[in-house]
């Protein structure tokens, strides 16, 4: 205790000081949420966007149906791929954290982080798929199965993120929002099968037919990139995070053993 | 576990029955709703067409502040924390929680089933009265399950008014469209015959079971301090 | 090519927010980093 508030104390006399270097690397970055694989990793997301900008844009041909309204398409399955990732990631995680509790709270952090990273790319799916969809069908959206899903999916983990934002001590959020990290996957299921039920005795689903796109393979191989790209972008993301949410749970535990051994001076005195 | 279930059912139940809070003023919220759809969708055909779905949309608005209600008269003395406190069964109150939010479901369901079949000319047949209670039964379980649950978890954190509905109304998203299809089966809305209600009668029955062992499982940890 | 105006919206619109989301994170860290011990951190 009294060696925390020690160091606490120098740290933020260090912290005073503009520009603190830590265990001599002199990078400013190392002292941050940086090590050197997520740097070779940031590097490797950025060659592989840069290569996918190229593909997407330029080198892969126009569509023979849809024309050239099917570059949207590789931002989409990207986007749509990690966001299902992630939010497969955050279920595992929670589980994870729920399964041995008496371990850390890294399980509930990256359920955390994976559910943020998650909505982000799920908002972009979402609005990829709709300007996709105006071009291709003529309608932002349509009740389909997958496309409602999805948009339930989305909505389900921004309060999700809501749940995290409660308050309360680290195994409280971690337990509450592993719990509805549970809960929303016995829910989306559900409601995707529902709403299967409900599209099926009104029309058939207007997706399937125009869905069925010739690939050449210079498409494919963009498909191809965009899933290898995104990824690496979502696990620099959640890396980051992951850290980033760290140090903000470490800064909440030693400040307030910083406060109360201040508290507790005041009193000998 | 289901003593307990029973004891704070009826506990809930006394406290509603004494301060008619239900009675006095959910009703009536339930009632001013359905006749604002009529406004909203100005022609009678429309609303005869929709009046299933405008009943269990008026249930859920209705849901959202029983399930408030309902946790509020927790928090207010620190009873949820008590009951914790003395070693009661989490599955217990969330069993006897629900039960009692059942009750009050139901009779506001019944009050809405009359609005419409007075104000939206629904009528009321022989072949479909089983269909109809059934599905009038699953779907106020589920709703309960999901309402206790979601309720609990929500109950006693700042913002919890603005909280319950984001988290709650995705997940009862089932249940308005199966007890809808299924009560315009059973009320013959637009010539809807009575077998076709009996999948989405199904569906209720699947989401009832999955909410109540969920529900009985997450409860404890939800509230846990 | 009338679609040119969508695609780049996509395009726009997902990269801008990965590099948005990014630099938010990089910020943040930078900003905890500076308030904490390197036993905090224990990825480095």
């Amino acid at each position: 205790m009294t060696d925390n508030a020690v160091t606490h104390q120098q740290v933020i006399a260090a912290a005073a000081s503009p520009a603190p270097t830590v265990a001599g690397t002199g990078q400013r970055r190392a002292s941050a949420s940086g090590t050197p694989f997520t740097r070779a990793l940031g590097i490797a997301t950025i060659i592989a966007m840069a290569v996918l900008l190229l593909f997407g844009l330029f080198l892969s041909p126009a569509d023979v149906v849809q024309g050239e309204s099917v570059r949207i398409l590789y931002i989409h399955v990207g986007t749509v791929w990690v966001a299902y990732v992630a939010f497969g990631m955050t279920a595992i995680s929670s589980a994870a954290f729920l399964w041995k509790r008496t371990t850390s709270l890294t399980w509930d952090r990256i359920a955390g982080a994976s559910a943020e990273v998650g909505v982000l790319f799920m908002a972009l799916t979402l609005f990829a798929g709709a300007l996709w969809g105006r071009l291709a069908w003529g309608k932002f959206w349509v009740w389909d199965a997958r496309v409602t899903t999805t948009a339930f999916l989305f909505i389900s983990y921004i309060g999700y993120l809501a749940v995290r934002g409660l308050g309360g001590s680290h195994q409280q959020r971690g337990r509450r929002s592993a719990v509805v990290a549970l809960l929303a996957v016995l829910e989306i299921p559900l409601v995707h099968f529902s709403v299967k039920l409900w599209r099926g005795l009104h029309q058939d689903s207007s997706v399937a037919d125009t869905t069925h796109v010739k690939l050449h393979d210079l498409m494919l191989f963009s498909l191809f990139l965009a899933l290898v790209a995104f990824t690496l972008l979502y696990a620099w993301l959640v890396i980051h995070r992951q850290r980033v949410m760290a140090m903000q749970d470490a800064l909440d535990d030693k400040g307030l053993d910083y406060a109360l051994q201040q508290r507790r001076r005041e009193g000998d005195l | 576990m289901f003593r307990t279930a029973r004891l704070v059912a009826a506990k809930d139940l006394r406290i509603e029955l004494r301060s008619r809070v239900v009675t006095n003023q959910v009703l009536p919220f339930a009632a001013i709703v359905m006749v604002m759809f009529a406004f909203a969708l100005n022609t009678d055909a429309v609303v005869e067409r929709v009046a299933p779905g405008l009943v269990w949309l008026a249930t859920l608005f209705s849901l959202l502040i029983l399930v408030q209600r309902s946790f509020a008269i927790e928090t207010a003395d620190g009873a949820t924390d008590a009951m914790r406190a003395a070693g009661i069964d989490p599955a217990g109150i969330f069993l006897g929680k629900a039960l009692a939010l059942a009750a009050e479901l139901a009779v506001l369901e019944i009050v809405l089933l009359a609005t419409a079949v007075i104000l939206y000319r629904q009528d009321l047949r022989a072949s479909g009265v089983v269909l109809l209670v059934s599905t009038f039964l699953a779907a106020t379980i589920g709703l309960a399950l999901v309402g206790t649950l979601y309720g609990g978890l929500a109950a006693g954190v700042r913002g919890r008014e603005t909280l319950l509905p984001l988290l709650l109304l995705p997940v009862v998203a089932p249940v308005l469209i199966g007890a809808t299809r299924a009560t315009e089966a059973a009320l013959g809305t637009a010539g809807a015959v009575v077998a076709d209600g009996w999948p989405w009668l199904g569906l209720l029955g699947v989401f009832v079971a999955l909410f109540s062992v969920g529900g009985t499982l997450a409860f404890g940890p939800l509230i846990e301090e | 090519m009338d679609d040119i105006g969508f695609i780049l919206a996509t395009y726009i619109a997902t990269f801008a927010g990965s590099v948005l989301l990014a630099t938010y994170y990089l910020r943040r860290a930078r900003r905890l980093a500076a308030q904490l011990p390197p036993e905090d951190k224990p990825w480095i």
